[in-house]
């Protein structure tokens, strides 16, 4: 039997590449959900990840950040919050086209 | 930091104190977002405490969990302040988890907690010291009280 295929629909799913059922700490919204401030997840509503190996959302974390009282320190652990570079989608599409080569 | 944040935050906590709460400590009522009443008890044999219930008035302004929350114990009947060397006796508490030493992941149910253990791990029958006088001409509202966290003992 031949089958042609007319239409049809992609759907994918995602979430962020971290534990499971991680909630951001400051918010109390899981991860894969938005800042309370946001209205769609992904790009729009990053996260932050520090050395300390904590996580948040990144508009919480800065909200929290900014403030004098936060001396600069994680919420969870009050180690100095740094966050790391996370590799952004262009520099590893240039990583994977370079082994390629 | 709008007050949808504090909203939803205080949303998500009261969902789930509401189902469910450790030991010691119950929701009293959370009609709004702004106050909630919770009543404390310590569960060990600490005499100063015994068969006592302590009522926590907890005020949410819109910047919350960014900034403290106002945490007082409230006189009620059958609801004492407690006595303790940082608890006033208008249930103005001297605590760095409520002014400097406030973290955003803090909530209400840790606050409970740290209170619980605040009561428990005291010995000293005793009020701050200026009590009278503090109780006496204190028109501040606690979060604008410049403590001195002087006695990390206690």
């Amino acid at each position: 039997m031949k089958v042609k295929i007319t239409k049809w629909n992609a759907v994918a799913t995602w979430r962020w590449d971290i534990p499971e059922d991680d909630v951001c700490g400051i918010c109390q919204v899981h991860f894969d959900g938005t800042c309370p401030t946001c209205k769609y997840p992904g790009d729009d509503c990053p996260l932050l990840s520090g050395k300390c190996g904590h996580n948040f959302h990144m508009h919480c974390i800065l909200e929290w950040i900014k403030q004098d009282s936060a001396k600069g320190q994680c919420p969870m652990c009050r180690q100095r919050f740094e966050w790391t570079e996370q590799p952004s989608e262009t520099s590893m599409d240039m990583t994977q086209g370079a082994s390629d080569v | 930091m709008p007050a949808q944040f504090a909203a939803k935050r205080l949303g998500k906590e009261l969902q789930k104190i509401s189902n469910s709460l450790p030991p010691g400590i119950e929701l009293v009522s959370a009609n709004n977002l702004e106050e909630w009443l919770l009543d404390i008890q310590v569960l060990d044999n600490n005499p100063l405490y015994q068969n006592e219930k302590y009522r926590l008035k907890f005020r949410f302004g819109s910047s919350y969990p960014i900034e403290p929350p106002e945490v007082i114990f409230v006189k009620v009947p059958d609801r004492p302040i407690p006595m303790h060397p940082h608890i006033y006796s208008n249930g103005i508490i001297c605590l760095d988890l409520l002014g400097t030493g406030w973290s955003p992941v803090q909530n209400v149910e840790s606050v409970c907690m740290s209170l619980q253990s605040m009561l428990t791990g005291n010995t000293k029958d005793e009020r701050p010291p200026g009590d009278e006088e503090f109780v006496r001409a204190n028109r501040l509202r606690p979060k604008d009280i410049e403590f001195y966290y002087h006695d990390n003992d206690v």
